[in-house]
């Protein structure tokens, strides 16, 4: 089954046409945990591997890696988006399905931009930070 | 999410995880996990649901309340 509908899948290759340099997302397989009651049909890993394969597919800026085990993942699947290659701390765990495939495409644009998106006062901001900061946003697919 | 990544796009100090709560129930528990999305700053859930970005950072770079 296609993860797009024919007019979404037209709609993102025209937003990552505008991609202004290259995106791998690397997918990491590992073990993982016992997903919650009525999911335990799903193959997380293969699914989230495909996902982000057919997403791929659509602009030559994006590229895929697959690895097992990588060292920086705390849990399994997961998807880091890596702008030129570089990881600089984006990660996805778990499957990027619904809702949060348009986070992960949003992730990619981002990461294809020379220039940040935030606001100058934010990253003025940032700039000024002197300590690390680790986020973690808990999702839902719904 | 985007918001949380932009940031780590945006800064070496900063790192950004979406995490998939029915992938990972165990550890959704222990964040008490009820309302997505939670946002959950240096291991410490901090608030849920989107707002924007002045409102975001001002609360990322500043957690004060659990």
């Amino acid at each position: 089954m296609a993860i797009f509908r024919p007019e979404d899948e037209a709609r993102v290759r025209e937003l990552f046409a505008e991609l202004e340099r290259p995106v791998e997302l690397l997918v990491a397989h590992g073990p993982e945990q016992m997903p919650q009651h009525g999911a335990r049909d799903i193959d997380f890993g293969a699914e989230t591997e495909r996902v982000v394969r057919e997403l791929a597919e659509l602009s030559p800026s994006v590229s895929v890696r697959v690895e097992e085990e990588p060292d920086g993942f705390e849990r399994y699947p997961a998807v880091a988006v890596l702008p030129d290659g570089q990881d600089v701390g984006v990660r996805y765990y778990g499957l990027p399905w619904g809702y949060e495939l348009g986070s992960l495409i949003g992730a990619v644009l981002e990461a294809g931009r020379a220039a940040s998106s935030l606001s100058p006062e934010t990253i003025e901001r940032l700039a000024a930070l002197e300590r690390d900061v680790a986020i973690d946003v808990f999702v839902t697919p719904t | 999410m985007l918001l949380a990544y932009k940031l780590a796009f945006a800064s070496p100090r900063v790192r950004a995880a979406g995490i998939e709560s029915s992938a990972f129930p165990a550890l959704a528990d222990r964040m008490e996990v009820y309302a997505v999305p939670r946002i959950v700053v240096d291991g410490v859930p901090q608030w849920d649901g989107a707002v924007p970005e002045r409102v975001f950072v001002d609360r990322v770079l500043t957690p004060s309340f659990e």
